[in-house]
């Protein structure tokens, strides 16, 4: 079917990139001005002049006989990745000086120092786990790279990662290329989503994870350097780079280490986690999900609080976005310990938070947007055509259209267990609320396995 | 007890080779492994022929769901009207917030929507 696509300046490199990764790269593709197109697409009568530039080139894209080409392309060749590159320098300074610059130009950095990952080191990174070099892991979106344990091990050596480390970041990795984990969405979309990985259980102990005051800061070596090489494996393994085809419009704030973190297991007042999720107790886990930036509640060390006002505070927040994108919304709830503990002695059980937190964030029929920016009307319509595509499970459709009605009271999310709860931070300390207000799934719990190196995790 | 030594020498290389390179004139070779993934090229094909005009066609405008399109594509549907009367304009918008791993499966749907298509605006 002969076309024409639209795309901005700013997306003419992202749209050229999935093109060539969908096989088509000679689909003829037209760039409005961003300058001018984003200030202008709420007018059609502002919006008249750029359609005035670009019409003619559009008919012509339409109706111009194909290139040689475009009729029939060069199939693209296979790009091997495997051969090893030898860096010379006048001393060591100047060597790794210079495997920094080859390694940034060519887009397999992230801008900070990496350790240069030779043979030896990748091969003492595999040594943390009993799985075979060769084995793959799995596919990373957007451009589908193969994750073997090999190609992982190379971007954790890159990263500072201990060798102890290296079943963690295979799991969450095994987490980040599950097929319910729309990976593409995270790593490529617009709104900057940022992975969040929490590791649960007793690996996280014995590997010195930091769940206190300051586990999304710096000092620990194994959140940095989990976090971090978790974020040189998607880049390289996925191939992604920012103004290509990660766009990102302002970046991750936390775009180095992403929001890695334990939770701390001996001071919540619940079962952990990872058994909420459905694994045993003394498992080890990490979780993989998104967000964007987290919104901060309570008093700190500075201002009262109370556990219920936190709570409270926290369905306000989640009530004022009302109920954009019901199939998909999504939230983690990192209470600090002393607010849990508040909650637990009120009688509050992780479960019975879910459903209270489920109840008081849903949103009266009257209250529902009339219009909603993705295009499908009011989002009633939104909703209905969520449940007729599947997008909302069966096994929760009906609790929407029970309340699409006057006096109906509509969910922010498709069941309770879309409230994940986890138990971390200082004393005194912050709740935090992250929200992944996005489209798809993005949310995996993977037990650790195949450590060589660490007591749990084996 | 050797791996940590080992991880030790590699960060001397970023951070404590200075002391090292002082008193030493050798040249340093280093081999390095790519940390990319194997990516399986796709089987490229060719776009589709295209007609003399769009007289007499039926053009489908495809909206991509984000802000600002449709307002885009209905100022140039009116345009392909009034130069092409006799051609038929067709909004078809894209699923909103479709996962895009199920995309696929609606692609195929807009080949039955007309003859030529129009997609934007693409972010």
């Amino acid at each position: 079917m002969p076309g024409v696509y639209f795309t901005t300046t700013e997306f003419l490199d992202d749209a050229k990139s999935a093109a060539r990764d969908r096989g088509m790269p000679g689909i003829r593709t037209l760039a409005l001005p961003a300058d001018k197109y984003y200030v202008a697409r709420g007018s059609k009568e502002v919006l008249q002049p750029i359609a005035d530039q670009f019409f003619d080139k559009m008919l012509d894209d339409l109706t111009r006989p194909l290139a040689p080409e475009e009729a029939k392309p060069s199939q693209a060749q296979q790009r091997h990745e495997d051969a090893n590159i030898k860096v010379a320098g006048k001393d060591f300074v100047d060597t790794s000086q210079k495997v920094n610059e080859l390694f940034l130009d060519n887009r397999w950095a992230d801008g900070l120092p990496i350790v240069p990952p030779t043979p030896k080191l990748v091969k003492e990174m595999e040594a943390g786990t009993t799985l075979s070099p060769q084995k793959v892991i799995g596919q990373v979106a957007p451009k589908n790279g193969t994750a073997t344990v090999e190609k992982i091990a190379i971007n954790a050596v890159m990263a500072g990662a201990k060798p102890e480390y290296f079943p963690v970041i295979l799991a969450a990795m095994e987490g980040f290329t599950n097929k319910h984990y729309d990976l593409t969405h995270v790593v490529a979309s617009t709104g900057s989503f940022t992975p969040v990985v929490i590791v649960d259980g007793p690996i996280a102990q014995e590997l010195n994870f930091n769940s206190g005051i300051g586990m999304l800061g710096i000092g620990w070596r194994s959140n940095s350097t989990v976090g971090r090489a978790l974020q040189l494996s998607l880049l390289n393994l996925g191939q992604t780079w920012p103004q290509v085809n990660f766009m990102g419009l302002t970046g991750r704030l936390e775009a180095y280490t992403f929001y890695t973190f334990s939770e701390d297991t001996a001071k919540s007042p619940w079962e952990p986690y990872n058994v909420s999720q459905g694994f045993q107790a003394g498992d080890s886990t990490v979780t993989v999900s998104s967000a964007g930036n987290p919104a901060v509640f309570g008093g700190g060390a500075v201002a009262p609080w109370t556990a219920q006002g936190v709570i409270d505070q926290m369905v306000a927040q989640i009530r004022n976005r009302g109920v954009v994108w019901p199939h998909a919304q999504k939230h983690i709830i990192v209470l600090h310990p002393d607010c849990a503990v508040e909650l637990a002695n009120k009688g509050y059980t992780r479960k019975s938070l879910q459903e209270y937190l489920y109840e008081q964030t849903r949103v009266p029929y009257e209250k529902l947007a009339k219009g909603v920016s993705f295009g499908e009307g009011s989002e009633e319509e939104f909703i209905r055509v969520s449940i007729a595509d599947g997008r909302i499970r069966p096994d929760r459709a009906q609790i929407f259209l029970d309340n699409l009605k006057p006096g109906g009271r509509v969910p922010v999310v498709q069941s309770p267990d879309d409230f994940h709860i986890v138990v971390a931070g200082g004393s005194p300390g912050y709740d935090l609320l992250f929200t992944y207000p996005g489209t798809n799934w993005a949310h995996q719990t993977v037990k650790i396995t195949a450590a060589a190196l660490t007591k749990a995790g084996q | 007890m050797k791996r940590n030594r080992s991880w030790f020498l590699a960060a001397a290389l970023l951070t404590g080779g200075l002391c090292f390179a002082a008193t030493s004139s050798a040249q340093v070779t280093l081999e390095v492994m790519n940390p990319r993934g194997e990516i399986a090229p796709p089987k490229t094909l060719g776009i589709s022929p295209r007609g003399e005009s769009l007289a007499g066609k039926k053009i489908v405008l495809i909206d991509n769901g984000k802000y600002g399109a449709s307002n885009f594509l209905d100022v140039l549907a009116d345009m392909i009207k009034q130069k092409y009367p006799t051609a038929t304009v067709v909004m078809y918008p894209k699923p909103a917030a479709q996962t895009i791993t199920d995309l696929p499966k609606w692609y195929p749907t807009v080949k039955q929507q007309g003859d030529l298509f129009v997609f934007g605006v693409g972010d």
